[in-house]
């Protein structure tokens, strides 16, 4: 099922070429010259384009289709690889449209510049403006920088004194380390040992002269409970000499 | 033949033609008269058909731009666009087709998913415009855009082509869903 509806036409209705084409519709102005002209350059500019696509098209078809099967991610690839070079192609033409508008604009300023009177014009003031403001841009990038180096430095005096703080603390480490391992090693060397050994016989004679003199006491028959130095001698074999170690 | 190639016949002297396909009839009619209302220098020539492929008896004028418009509280409409576009030549989809989704403003009617349509429209590389056809500011608004479409895609314009237009539509579009 299909309708059909055409467009009641404007003023540029009748075509002033008129083959074949019907007139549009009853009660349209009379064509004026200017608007006919304005027709035929209008459908002029549209045949160029209709052209130019027709002929990009038969370009298109000559191009030979890869007859293999390709993956469909090959097919994707090589569509972005296209459009890639698409946009590298309109790039290159932007950028080359901005070349040549720069230069149409130099030369014209500077056909202008030649004319005017340097002294007085809005533009001489424009770039006074634009130079003290780059100026006072300039000086305030450099005090920028100039405030970034203090702080670097001193961010790496803050560095170097963390680095002597660690080694100090370091070394106090190392100190005590060697500290308790002299320690550790005095105690088992020999030294010790023969010292302990001795320590040990003089309190088995002191404690056999002891033993001696309590027995001798004992043996006497004397009445040491009454005689405090007595008393002393006997009652120290309650006390372990070995204990004093 | 019953497969729609877009540069089987010549032009028409400043005229230009869109084939809008869908199954509302209402909402196709308004949008045509809506497009028809708009002022354009060419001569507008709108065709409507329920799906394709179309009677090839009928002498029609080459077609420039194809809408295919999709429901979206209809799955129905959604299979005839599907069934319709494999009438459509593939060197249509080098910017002369464009999706059109309605209906998407009710949210609780609509039984097809945003990302269905989407999904369809990146499947075939073109444009999808989204707009409410029952409310008329919209649909004027897209009939206004439309109509700079058909004129694109006529060739009407000087130096862009429908090809420009897709290039420059597809670059402002959301990644695809794979990329995701």
């Amino acid at each position: 099922m299909e309708t059909q509806s055409e467009e009641e036409a404007a003023a540029e209705a009748a075509d002033s070429r008129g083959e074949g084409e019907p007139p549009q519709v009853a009660g349209a102005q009379a064509p004026r010259p200017e608007d006919r002209m304005a027709l035929l350059l209008r459908v002029r500019a549209q045949t160029k384009q209709q052209l130019l696509e027709y002929k990009s098209m038969v370009d298109a078809n000559e191009e030979k289709t890869p007859e293999q099967i390709m993956q469909e991610k090959q097919i994707e690839a090589k569509i972005e690889e296209l459009e890639k070079e698409i946009e590298e192609a309109k790039i290159a033409f932007e950028m080359k449209k901005l070349a040549l508008d720069r230069m149409q604009l130099s030369s014209a300023l500077k056909k202008h510049m030649e004319k005017i009177n340097t002294k007085t014009s809005v533009l001489m003031d424009n770039m006074k403006q634009i130079l003290s403001l780059n100026k006072s841009v300039m000086k305030s990038q450099q005090e920028t920088r100039d405030l970034e180096d203090k702080l670097l430095d001193v961010r790496k005096k803050r560095l170097q004194l963390k680095q002597a703080s660690e080694r100090k603390l370091f070394e106090i480490q190392t100190e005590k380390n060697k500290q308790k391992d002299d320690l550790g090693s005095m105690e088992n060397s020999g030294k010790i040992k023969t010292v302990q050994q001795n320590l040990e016989m003089e309190i088995q004679i002191t404690t056999v002269i002891q033993h001696v003199f309590q027995n001798l006491i004992l043996g006497s028959k004397a009445n040491w409970a009454e005689d405090s130095a007595l008393k002393e001698t006997v009652l120290q074999l309650e006390k372990n000499l070995t204990m004093i170690q | 033949m019953s497969v729609l190639r877009p540069l089987d016949k010549l032009p028409g002297l400043n005229t230009a033609t869109i084939l809008l396909v869908g199954t509302e009839d209402a909402l196709l009619q308004q949008l045509a008269e809506a497009m028809l209302k708009e002022d354009c220098t060419s001569e507008l020539k709108v065709h409507l058909a329920k799906s394709l492929p179309l009677p090839s008896n009928v002498n029609r004028p080459r077609i420039d731009l194809i809408v295919f418009v999709v429901n979206l509280h209809s799955k129905h409409s959604l299979r005839n666009v599907e069934e319709s576009l494999h009438h459509v030549d593939a060197t249509f989809f080098l910017g002369k087709v464009s999706f059109l989704a309605t209906g998407a403003g009710r949210e609780s009617h609509c039984s097809i998913h945003r990302n269905t349509v989407m999904q369809l429209a990146h499947t075939y590389r073109s444009p999808l415009l989204f707009c409410d056809l029952e409310i008329e500011d919209f649909r004027a608004t897209m009939a206004q855009r439309l109509v700079r479409m058909l004129q694109i895609c006529a060739g009407h314009v000087p130096s862009v082509s429908a090809l420009n237009l897709l290039s420059l539509l597809q670059s402002s579009e959301n990644p695809s869903l794979e990329d995701l």
